[in-house]
This record gives structure tokens, sequence and C-alpha cells, in this order.
């Protein structure tokens, strides 16, 4: 059946940079992909609610090597901290025991039909390379930041964890307060029996536009923590896509969406359930301020032959301004019988019965606010167990409660 | 493909003798009171008011006298449009524009008849409005429209049923229905839809693309859409509510089963424009064999849309290995005062369950449509008394050979 034709894609400025800069870094056929298909808009369901072609208004020029850099944005006590700057990883010298760390040519995301995983493979010349055996004590650190003018750069990171290994990466990002647009990719692989912990924290500036996709494959008996905050940035969208390979791997997958004034922060989660005797929990919260978009999209694939999936997805939106939009798509696809999947989405504003009894004790309004906004917040920091670094993210959120980062 | 075809002009049959044996066969497997089978195929005067369509053309309202007596208005929309151009002027295509979706479009081009209700100002409709949808002819597509009015203060109930024999060809069903409920008005529309869905191996069945859209347009009117889904090869069909009023209320209780190679794509859209107001969404999904059963929805409050709520609860239930389960909401809150809630579940029936009743000597089909039945209680519980015990027999035939 006829419903549309073919009408070529009118560009916009943006997409014209994309183009030329794609052609520049001799990716011809990326170029001419997005050429015919442009950025997408909410017609694509995956970007239904961050409509990139109207929300990418401009591309700065491609990145140029750092000079200098400044301190880490967040700092955790007794990590080991790796610096990819501008795009380029620095490995660094003396690493920790069960550490081995490199760079390696070329992106490190597998390929997907995501345009943002494409201007990464495209963009980014060298991954940092990381490679953990055993129990590893420090959390490594890796400090991701766009320093100097407006730039687009692109970076990358591969991580294998050997089996039984067991880490805690944290990854910041951050740089000079500048319009830059940042395109961030991590792929991390979970050995046999292995246990992780991830975190990427986005603290960049007002004015940046910030994309990460975070690439998860998790082998037989795998456990993988993850928790991804936005706290920064004008436009930021984390792409969390994970798929189970081996049976009795478990996943928790967590995150937060700190939406200030004038900011539109997204979420996409693809959890692909495609092996049997796999589980996993997800746990978003957002919370909405002045006039914000907070986007939550949760898919969680249960394929064929997935039997005895156990898979729950959680999200929470709390809503402080009128203005405040918190947006808000959990999906199922399910094709396994013998499953237990289900998934919970409320938002609603902070409870007037609860700010009564504070007030009713005492507690000005706006302390009996921020006192409710933490306690909702810091639900998602409980299962972190690392106590510097518990500290550090609770630092983050307090930040943004204050208004350090309000706008 | 005909966009219509017109019923042959036969004498209307004087006892169910002379009914064609295939219509009867169809209302016999929906469990049709004999009554109402008489009734349908035009034998005699009915209790309860019908509208029957077939290939798109209004072929029989009865009861319209003892309506008229209230001032209800329920005949063909052909018959609407002739007589009382006034309404339909000023209500048709105003929930659903022209140019709402291709398929209404296409509708809005070529529909020939439907039905058309009309409940002035303080009246409780004193019998359950009916319209059965029929597609007889081969090669054909069906395109009728709906519209309802309920003028302030009044109430409505409607049930709508839709059959078709089997067919090797597909056949497209494109209705629009459109409810507009004015201030403080109730409308209450119970489908149950059973198209062909097509033979065992996915061959034939109804194309089912329905636009169904009411409109609460007067403060503190309430909507309420109950479905029961059973046939047709696809359904695309999203039953939805706009909010307008302020303390205007949507209901949405919804029963998709599918087995076979049937694609079932259903669920509703609550925009909530007016201050405080509500919407319950309860869907169950079932899916077995082959098919595929997606609850698609939407909830979205609009910043003026204060003190909106929502609560959603979508439970789907698979039964084999084969077949597929989606749950795919939007919800859209940009209102803080919007309370807006939603839960989804997806499992199977569990072997206790089923043990409990084989035990008790029930056989597999037997016990799977208890299950089911219970499974959705909830929903079937919002249907007119007529339209529940039928539901429950349609469950059990639609579910026939998922077990084994």
């Amino acid at each position: 059946m006829m419903l549309k034709s073919k009408m070529p894609v009118r560009l916009n400025a943006a997409e014209e940079t994309l183009i030329a800069q794609l052609r520049d870094a001799g990716d011809g056929a990326q170029a001419e992909r997005l050429n015919v298909t442009g950025l997408p808009t909410r017609r694509v369901e995956s970007y239904h609610y961050t409509d990139l072609k109207m929300l990418l208004k401009a591309v700065p020029p491609l990145v140029e090597a750092a000079n200098s850099a400044s301190a880490p944005a967040l700092r955790v006590a007794g990590a080991y901290q790796l610096l990819i700057a501008n795009g380029v990883p620095h490995p660094g010298t003396t690493a920790p025991a069960g550490v081995i760390v490199g760079t390696s040519d070329g992106a490190a995301l597998s390929a997907h039909d995501d345009v943002l995983v494409r201007l990464n493979s495209a963009l980014a010349k060298k991954s940092l390379s990381l490679t953990l055996e055993g129990s590893v004590d420090p959390i490594i650190q890796i400090d991701r930041r766009t320093e100097g003018a407006a730039a687009h750069s692109a970076s990358s990171a591969r991580i294998f964890v050997a089996d039984n290994g067991s880490a805690t990466i944290l990854e910041t990002y951050s740089g000079s307060s500048e319009a830059h647009v940042t395109n961030n990719a991590s792929y991390i692989a979970v050995g046999r029996n292995a246990t992780v912990t991830h975190i990427t924290v986005d603290l960049s500036g007002d004015g940046v536009t910030h994309f990460a996709t975070n690439e998860y494959v998790l082998a037989e008996g795998a456990k993988l923590r993850t928790l991804a905050i936005h706290a920064g940035s004008a436009l930021a969208r984390t792409q969390i896509f994970a798929r189970f390979a081996g049976e009795g791997a478990h996943g928790d997958f967590g995150g937060l969406n700190l939406v200030g004034d004038g900011q539109h922060l997204d979420f996409t989660l693809d959890v692909n359930h495609g092996v049997p005797n796999t589980t996993s929990q997800e746990m978003f919260k957002q919370v909405g301020r002045g006039r914000s978009k907070g986007v939550f999209q949760g898919k969680i694939v249960v394929a064929r032959d997935a039997q005895k999936t156990d898979a729950k997805m959680m999200m929470q939106g709390l809503m402080l301004s009128d203005q405040a939009e918190i947006l808000s798509k959990p999906e199922l696809e399910i094709y396994a019988d013998d499953v237990v999947c289900g998934h919970g989405s409320t938002c609603g504003e902070l409870d007037a019965d609860s700010m009564f009894y504070l007030m009713s004790r005492g507690i000005s309004k706006p302390e009996a606010e921020t006192m409710l906004v933490r306690g909702f917040l810091e639900e998602v920091l409980d299962p972190i167990e690392d106590d510097e670094l518990n500290e550090a993210l609770t630092a983050v959120i307090d930040d943004w409660l204050v208004g350090a980062k309000q706008r | 493909m005909y966009f219509y075809a017109a019923p042959k002009s036969t004498p209307a049959p004087t006892s169910l003798d002379e009914v064609d044996p295939e219509l009867l066969a169809m209302y016999d497997k929906l469990g049709i009171p004999l009554k109402e089978r008489e009734i349908l195929a035009g034998v005699e005067r009915p209790n309860v008011a019908v509208d029957a369509v077939m290939d798109s053309v209004s072929v029989v309202t009865t009861f319209r006298e003892e309506l008229a007596k209230v001032g209800i208005i329920f005949c063909s929309i052909s018959e609407a449009i002739r007589e009382h151009a006034e309404l339909v002027q000023k209500y048709l295509g105003s929930v659903v524009p022209v140019t709402d979706n291709y398929y209404a479009t296409l509708n809005s081009a070529v529909f020939t008849d439907g039905s058309f209700v009309y409940i002035p100002k303080g009246v409780r409709c004193p019998m359950e409005l009916s319209t059965y949808f029929r597609i007889n002819e081969k090669k054909t597509g069906q395109f009728e429209r709906t519209l309802i009015i309920a003028e302030d203060d009044s109430y409505v109930s409607y049930l709508e049923g839709c059959t078709a024999p089997m067919r090797d060809e597909s056949q497209l069903h494109a209705a629009v229905v459109e409810l507009v409920a004015l201030e403080n008005a109730e409308i209450k529309y119970s489908t149950v839809q059973n198209w062909y869905p097509g033979d065992k191996d996915g061959k034939g069945g109804i194309y089912n693309f329905v636009t169904k859209r009411g409109d609460c347009r007067g403060d503190n009117s309430k909507i309420s859409w109950t479905q029961v889904e059973t046939g047709s090869a696809i359904t695309w069909k999203y039953p939805s509510c706009i909010l307008r009023g302020d303390n205007s209320r949507g209901e949405f209780y919804s029963i998709a089963i599918s087995n076979g190679y049937q694609q079932v794509d259903s669920g509703t859209k609550m925009i909530h424009l007016g201050k405080n107001t509500s919407s319950r969404i309860i869907a169950k999904g079932i899916a077995a064999g082959f098919s595929d059963n997606t609850y698609r929805g939407q909830v979205s409050a609009h910043a003026k849309a204060k003190g909106a709520r929502n609560f959603t609860q979508c439970d789907s239930l698979l039964i084999g290995d084969k077949c597929g389960a989606h749950t795919v909401p939007y919800i859209e809150s940009r209102n803080a005062t919007a309370v807006f809630e939603h839960e989804a579940t997806t499992s199977k029936i569990s072997d206790d369950q089923m043990f409990y009743c084989q035990q008790r000597g029930l056989d597999g089909e037997a016990a799977v449509a208890l299950i089911v039945n219970g499974f959705v209680r909830d929903v079937l519980q919002h249907l007119p008394m007529e339209f529940m015990v039928e539901s429950q027999k349609l469950i059990a035939i639609s579910l026939e050979g998922s077990v084994g």
C-alpha cells in the first residue's frame, strides 16, 4: 500500500555540517546516508521525544587536540584516573594491579541502527582500551573533557572485564563552557561471573550538547550495575544498549535525570534478554524544574527462546514547576511465554501531606521541598556501596538541589 | 477492490427459515439470542433498538418510533444527512477531522452509511442502542461512519458488534466513530468485534483499521469505551477520549485476544485538556498461537490540565511460546499537578492454575477458558449484560486450539 512518497529531505545547517565532517573524516558512505535520511525527527520511534533535527541547531567544527586540561569535574579519593581530552585518550602511566591500559584504533561500539552510534563510529579515531583482571580495587575514573573553543568531539572507550573479575568504573563528562557537541561511547564486556559497576555523570556546561552511548554485553553469570546521572548540558541523551549473552546474568540499570530550566535531558534504554534465565531491574528517576523536558524511553526485549526472564522496570518522575514536562515511554516487547516482566511509570508533584507534615514541624517551605526531593533522588544511590563514591555522587545531587547547577 | 457493495434487494424474510444459513451460523457461533437473531435478520420487532449495517449500507433500523417519543434520533447516517442536516453538519468530522489519518481520510471520502444517534438534552436513553456490522460481499471494504451526540445531562449506552463470513481474500474495514458528549452527558460505547481472523495458516481475514474517538466537550461529561477484540487478521484500533471539559472523565476497558496468525495492535489515547479530568485504562491482552498482541496507548496532560489524573493497568497473558505480547505506552505529563500511574505485567498461565483446574475434571481447553475469563473479569463486568454472556463464549471460541 502506498502510504508516503519518498520526499528528499531538506537539510538544515547542523546536518550539512555533519555531512561535511563525515566526508572530511573519510566516511563517504555515512555522509551519503545522512544526506538521504537527515537527522531523526519525532517520526523515528527511538527519537520520539527528542527530535534531533529540531533540537540540534548547529554543530561546531571538529575538535582539535587539547593543549591543557584542568582538574576533573568530580573527585573521588583514591580513584585511578584516565583522561580522554578532546576525543584523544591519554592512557596513564602507572596502572594499578590487574589493569591494562592502552589505546586502539577506531571506535568501540558494535553496529547499531542509530545515528549517534554511526557518527561516533565514523568520527572517533582512537579508543581508550582497558582490560581489567581479577578484583580491581581502586575506582577507575575515565575523565572525558572537551576543552577550548566550541567543538564537535567524539570519544570512545572499550573495556573488557575478565571472567570472575570485579571493578567499579566511573565516567565523568565536563570541559570548557562553550557550546560543544560531544558524542561519547563506552563498550563494556562483562566476563563470566564478573561483577561490574559502571557510573556515568554528565557535568558539562550550560551550552553543551552531550550524547553518550553505553553498550553492555553480559556473559554467563555476570552481574552489572549501572547508574547514569544527567546533571549538566543544555541537551543530553544517554543511550543504554544492554545485551544478555549468557545465562544467569543479572543487570541493574539506574538513572537520574536532574532537569533544570531550559534543559532537555533524555535517557533511552534498550535491554535485550537474548538468552534464557536472565534477570534485570531498571530504576529511573526524573525531576524537573523551570521550563524543562525530561525524557525516559525504556524498552525491554525478551527473545523467543529467552524463557525464565525476569525483568522489572520503573520510572518515577517529579515535577517541581508548572512548565516542567516529563515524558515517558516504558516498553515491553516479549516473545517468550514463561517470563515475568513488568513496568511501572508514575509522575506527579510533591506530596502535599508530606509537605504539611514537615512544615507543621517548623521547617520552611523551601527546606521541606529540598528534603523531600533529596529523599526521592538519593534512593537511587543506595546500592552504591563505595562510601567515597556514594559521597561524591550525593554531592552532585546536593549541588543541583541548592542551585549550584540551578538555572 | 470495490469501495462498497449494496446488499441485493431481496424481499424481507418472514421467518428465520428464509434467512441465509451462513448468516445464522455466525449468529449461532456468537451466541446471539434467537429473538435478537430474528431482529437482525429483519424478521420481527425487537426489544433492543438495532441498526444493522451490512456492506456499508444500513439495512435495518428498529424501534425508532418508541425512541422518537422521547426525542432520540436513531437512524442510518444517510437518513440523518437528509433529515437532520443541521446536526450532521455541526458535528460530523468535528472529532475526527478528514485529514486525521490515512484511513480516516479514506473513510471520509467513500463512506456510504453508518449509524447516527442524537440524544436530546436531559434524556436518559431508555434502552441499549445497538449496531451490527457485517461484510457479506467478496472483495469489498466496509467504510461505515458512526456519529453519536449526547446533549447536556443525557445518557446513552451503545453496543456495536461486527462479523464477517470466511473469505480467502483479505478485506478492509476502515470505520470512523465519533462521539460528542456535552455538559454532564455520558456515553458508554461497547464493541464486540469478531471479524473473520483468517484461516489457520493466516490466509484471508479482515484488516480492521478503525478510528474511534470521543470528545468530552462539556464539563462533567464522561465517555467510556469497552471493547472485546477477538477477530480480524490485523487490528489497528485506538478508541480515544479528548477530555476537554473540566472534570470530564474517560474510561477504556479492553480485552484483546489473538490466536493463529492474528496481529492486534490496540489501545487508547487519553488527552487531558481540562481541569480535574480523570481517566482510567484497563487493558487485558491474551496472545496464543503465532499471534502478536500489542497494547499501544497514550496518556497526556496539557499544561492547563490542572489536577489531571490517570490510572493505567495493562496485563498480558501468553499462551504458548510462539506468540508475542508487547506494551508501548506513551506517558506525557506537561502539568506538575497531574498524577499519572501506569503499570504493566506480562506472564503466562501458571502450571499450578492449570493443574488445579484439570485435577477437578476440566479438560485443557476448558481450564484455559476458565482462567482467561477470570483474567479478563475486570473488563467483562463493564460490558452490558447481553454482551457479557456472548463475550465469555467468544473468548472460549477464540482460544480453541491454543492448548495442546
